[in-house]
């Protein structure tokens, strides 16, 4: 499938950690803007790695990742936070900064930015509030149950108005209710016009979001749907 | 790209509100650089006050010449030219016997007992001499050599067998042992000063990188989440000289009375030399020592510290 101008583009990606340890071969696919696309595969078929390739964590052995039009491997130390500022990111386990409180959390992706103050105070209350978190604004995440802190680390993720927010497996530490939540928000935040990449093993989620499924088996692209079902 | 206002504000913001919320993390850094600056600040007192001590007694030490009584006086003065050509020489005092004589006097004012055995002489009792102080004390030896060969010899005084009358024979002994003693004093000063900091700043270093090691995996987020190196580093910074403030006026608090305390042992046993003293009328220069040592070790530390988390 050919689509006119895509967001990001992974170009014959292969990232090899040892011999014994090919966690992608050769992974070729595009997104465009304002899709939701679920990476799914078996524990260590490769998800992780390839959004770790995204965010510009790691480097790919061979092939390149584009973000628009730019190869984000080959952006300089400098470039690479301004790149970033255009995705938010959601990991399994949350990783809010423990010494800063909700509130402060998603703040800091605006200050990281350069944002105004005035725009501060006016967006980040408002996030909170779409993620249902205003009265827990002052707590601290270790005052938060993780569905909570995992609302605020969408909250953090969207409050910057990226392009498209990056998920692995957010839900992997919640229970079936909060699960349901975070996948609502996270359609909430694709249905206001970002991109959602989310990455999981959870058929129940896969099946009830009817939306592009890319699935991996050993670092291999092997099936690539539009309205995909969990097939293993 | 230069640093904006703003950023540099949510810095400093950042860097305050890490050091408060660090609690326990951040207490303990302060102890550890005080500890070290502690260290480094008895080092600069303690060698200072050494040094001191070590000069005074040097200036103590000195070498005088006797001379025969009618020995011409010309001839004495020519002699402490030669003297003051020589290298080993600092200076020479040339004291005469009626000199002599007031000195003696003067000291012994009120002293019937004394003075009265003077009138019974009659005749001035005393010798003209030549006091001379050398660079450095292991350079008394070859000055008396130099006396005791040269062309003066005639004119001066000797006991009845021959034996120059020149102190630094007669106290030969403890003139060396002093010269061995002070020289080994100052490199073993000097050492003990060097691994003393050394040390300090090892443990000091080690402890911010434990605390920045801590941060790690907050740090690989606040990359992730679009904050730039500076952002994320200057905070640590920040915090690093706020250490470095606190540890310094601590530091200060603690050296006060430790040395207060060995003020009144050391005046005791060096005579009206006292630590404290000197700690007291230097204190501004030493608060600013301590306060540079702190910020720096503080802020390199961290600065050090942090540069292997930012890699990404
Ligand atoms: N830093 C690393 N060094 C060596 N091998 C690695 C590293 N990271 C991942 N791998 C390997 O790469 C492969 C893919 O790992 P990855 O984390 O991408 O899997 P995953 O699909 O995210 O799995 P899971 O569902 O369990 O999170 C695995 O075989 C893993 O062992
Ligand atoms: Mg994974």
């Amino acid at each position: 499938m050919i689509i006119p101008n895509p967001l990001i583009y992974f170009d014959k990606v292969s990232k090899v950690y040892s011999p014994t340890s090919i966690a992608l071969e050769d992974v070729s696919f595009t997104i465009a803007p304002n899709e939701f696309i679920s990476v799914v595969g078996q524990s260590g078929a490769g998800k992780s790695t390839l959004l770790k390739l995204l965010l510009a964590e790691d480097r790919p052995t061979s092939g390149k990742v584009f973000f628009e039009s730019s190869d984000i491997h080959a952006a300089s130390r400098e470039e690479l936070p301004f790149i970033r500022r255009r995705m938010g990111v959601v990991f399994q386990d949350y990783r809010l900064l423990p010494q800063k409180t909700a509130y402060e959390n998603v703040a800091f992706a605006l200050e990281a930015g350069g944002k105004e103050d005035d725009d501060i105070k006016h967006d980040v209350p408002q996030v909170l509030e779409l993620v249902g978190l205003m009265d827990k604004s002052w707590h601290f995440p270790h005052e938060l149950s993780g569905g909570e802190k995992q609302r605020v680390a969408i909250a953090r993720a969207i409050v910057s108005r990226p392009d498209v927010v990056i998920a692995d497996e957010p839900t992997g530490n919640l229970d079936p209710l909060n699960t349901l939540e975070i996948i609502r928000l996270l359609e909430k935040v694709n249905d206001l016009g970002t991109t959602v990449i989310l990455a999981t093993h959870d058929k129940e989620i896969i099946n009830s979001l009817k939306r592009r499924v890319v699935t991996l088996e050993k670092g291999k692209l092997v099936r690539d749907e539009q309205r995909g079902r969990y097939v293993l | 790209m230069a640093m904006d206002k703003i950023t540099f504000r949510r810095i400093l913001k950042w860097g305050f509100l890490n050091f408060f919320r660090n609690g326990v993390v951040s207490a303990a850094t302060v102890l550890v650089i005080s500890l070290s600056i502690f260290m480094i600040g008895s080092v600069i007192v303690g060698s200072a006050f050494l040094s001191g001590i070590i000069s005074s007694l040097e200036e103590k030490v000195d070498i005088s010449a006797y001379f025969k009584t009618g020995a011409p006086e010309e001839q004495i003065l020519a002699l402490k030219k030669d003297l003051e050509a020589l290298p080993e020489v600092r200076a020479v005092k040339y004291i005469s016997a009626d000199e002599a004589l007031a000195a003696f006097r003067e000291r012994h004012i009120g002293d019937e007992a004394i003075l009265q055995s003077l009138e019974v002489v009659g005749a001035n009792p005393f010798s003209s001499s030549l006091e001379i102080k050398a660079h450095d004390s292991s350079k008394y030896d070859a000055i008396s050599k130099f006396l005791e060969k040269g062309s003066y010899g005639g004119i001066l005084d000797a006991d009845s067998s021959g034996q120059k009358k020149i102190t630094y024979r007669q106290n030969q002994f403890v003139i060396d042992r002093l010269s061995s003693l002070l020289s080994t004093s100052r490199r073993i000063g000097f050492a003990v000063s060097l691994i003393l900091a050394v040390i300090a700043l090892m443990v000091a270093y080690s402890t911010v990188r434990l605390a920045i090691y801590n941060s790690r995996d907050e740090i690989s987020v606040m990359q992730l989440v679009g904050a730039s190196r500076a952002f994320i580093r200057g905070p640590f910074l920040v915090e690093g000289i706020i250490h470095g403030i606190i540890a310094s006026f601590f530091t200060l608090a603690l050296l006060y009375p430790a040395f207060w305390l060995m003020g009144n042992k050391t005046s005791a046993l060096f005579g009206g030399v006292n630590v404290f003293q000197y700690f007291l009328s230097n204190i501004l220069q030493i608060f600013f020592i301590l306060l540079v040592a702190g910020v720096l070790l503080g802020v390199l530390s961290a600065y050090i510290a942090i540069r292997r988390y930012l890699k990404v």
